[in-house]
């Protein structure tokens, strides 16, 4: 559903164990609890089929780098790399992260908009482990968690959507107020501060007590299919009126990365979203999917990873070009 | 002795009016302390409306625990610091680093936290999924049942010497439930 504007749904929930202080990133002997405790309760529960439990410390950096980049773990749980872990069923990309500002992050990651059945999976994890341990909870402020903003439901759901468009048109600023409107939140999620790098955006919700998951995932999903339709209002008048210029766009950011020897992040960034644009709109006959794993595989851990070897400066350009023209072969 | 002059403070924000309050900011994972004006405290209120509240927390917290006369001061006076008795974590603490310690804090800063929860959220009060009973919580409510109905049938047929063991049995039973 509606692909091709929404990359990803995903939907995180906050549990912290009843008798553990929050932080647990500077206490190995907490920490070893929440791991041990999360484990043992998955596997009582039958629910630990397809999972690999991953410590951590004990993985070579540029793997658990890579994890972050693919979103499987937060980065957050990445700087915790001493005392965290992360049980991971790679299959449909479900993770119970250990010891993040939470004990655990309960998360799942579904492709295009399908909030509801990440949340269905988040949910099932979630039932298991609380018919074995206890999670702190309140009956007035619901799942209690280390940052008051999480507290309630302790539930984030979040949409990736690619509004190349919208930017354009320099209408992202309406789309703020849009967004604010309804208590929604919606960030840039590549590049630094205000730049939205590649045009993608992240909408979540704000707010997390007082509103049942259902009235959340609503709240979301709705702004997100208003997004959508804003958006491919702007495609097909583009396709009616101005269909040589948006061919030309797309098709050089198309010569541009099957033929550079050299792509640093920045330029990628730009061409991916002229690519997808492209392929979104069938311009160009790149599968979708194809297109979305690019954004994983061009960053520096998971280039490392491919080229069995670390890399910086040009050498990172280079193996990143490669990378590319390689994937874009293959379609 | 060192009795000094307490020149007045500007706003590190604008740098025009008075500041009038002092606010700990998370950024970068540092606290940082910043001196602001009436006028930017309302903007900043503004951006946590619409922003990321996250980073900017411990704004809130001051605002409600400081307020205009908490120029110049920091957000928690020593003297109204609150400590959460199980972890340790002190309202200061807290309102530095926007990160509260355990479950317990909810109740010993709830006088704190709770025009705050309503700032950030709109409301108090839970709505959503709750976590199920224990399997440990489902075996001791069954046998519960079991030994209070076993109650009943003894004191119905006069079998005290029954009823004292099922009373002492249900009693341990209450003591394990507490402990849970
Ligand atoms: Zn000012
Ligand atoms: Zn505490």
């Amino acid at each position: 559903m509606r692909h091709d504007i929404v990359l990803s749904s995903r939907v995180r929930l906050a549990r912290n164990y009843e008798d553990v202080p929050f932080d647990v990133s500077q206490r190995p002997e907490f920490a070893a609890i929440c791991v041990a405790r999360t484990v043992g309760a998955l596997k009582a529960a039958g629910q630990d089929k397809g999972f690999q439990l991953y410590r951590l410390r004990e993985m070579p950096a540029a793997s658990r780098q890579a994890m972050a980049e693919s979103r499987l773990i937060s980065r957050d749980l990445l700087n915790n790399a001493e005392s965290a872990a992360a049980m991971v069923r790679a299959e449909d990309a479900m993770t119970v992260m250990i010891g993040e500002d939470d004990h655990l992050r309960i998360q799942a990651i579904r492709p295009e908009l399908d909030l509801l059945s990440a949340a269905t999976a988040c949910f099932r994890i979630d039932d298991a482990l609380s018919r074995q341990v206890s999670f702190a909870f309140d009956e007035q402020l619901g799942y209690l968690t280390a940052c008051p903003t999480n507290t309630g439901t302790g539930m984030r759901a979040s949409l990736l959507m690619h509004l190349p468009l919208l930017t354009k048109g320099k209408q992202m600023g309406n789309v703020g107020q849009l967004v604010s409107k309804v208590g929604l939140n919606i960030r840039g999620v590549y590049g630094e501060g205000a730049d939205a790098l590649g045009n993608i955006y992240q909408i979540s919700n704000q707010v997390t007590l007082g509103r049942t998951e259902q009235e959340l995932i609503a709240t979301v999903t709705a702004l997100g299919n208003q997004l959508c339709d804003m958006e491919s209002a702007l495609r097909d008048k583009a396709r009616n009126e101005g269909r040589i210029p948006l061919e030309d766009m797309i098709l050089r950011s198309w010569g541009i990365l099957t033929h550079a020897r050299l792509m640093p992040l920045n330029e990628f960034y730009q061409h991916w979203s002229n690519l997808r644009l492209g392929a979104a709109m069938g311009l160009l006959k790149t599968p979708l999917a194809l297109v979305d794993a690019l954004l994983d595989r061009v960053q520096e851990a998971h280039l490392c990873v491919w080229a069995e070897e670390s890399l910086s400066g040009q050498a990172m350009d280079e193996a990143r070009a490669a990378c590319i023209r390689e994937l874009l072969a293959m379609s | 002795m060192s009795e000094h002059e307490n020149a007045p403070v500007l706003c590190e924000e604008c740098g025009v009016n008075e500041a009038c309050y002092t606010i700990s900011v998370m950024m970068n994972g540092q606290v940082t302390q910043r001196r602001l004006c009436a006028d930017c405290m309302a903007k900043m209120n503004m951006n946590l409306a619409a922003g990321n509240v996250k980073h900017l927390l411990s704004a809130i917290m001051s605002a409600i625990t400081g307020g205009v006369e908490a120029a110049a001061a920091a957000a928690v006076a020593p003297e109204d610091d609150v400590v959460c008795e199980r972890c340790g974590t002190t309202l200061s603490q807290f309102t530095k680093s926007g990160k509260l310690g355990c479950p317990t804090c909810y109740t010993a800063f709830r006088e704190q936290l709770t025009p705050m929860l309503q700032q950030i959220h709109g409301r108090t009060q839970h709505a959503g999924r709750k976590p199920l009973d224990t399997e440990a919580a489902q075996r001791r409510r069954a046998a519960w049942e079991r030994l209070s109905r076993q109650l009943e049938q003894a004191v119905a047929v006069e079998d005290f010497e029954s009823a004292a063991q099922l009373r002492d049995q249900l009693r341990r039973l209450q003591t394990e439930g507490g402990e849970d």
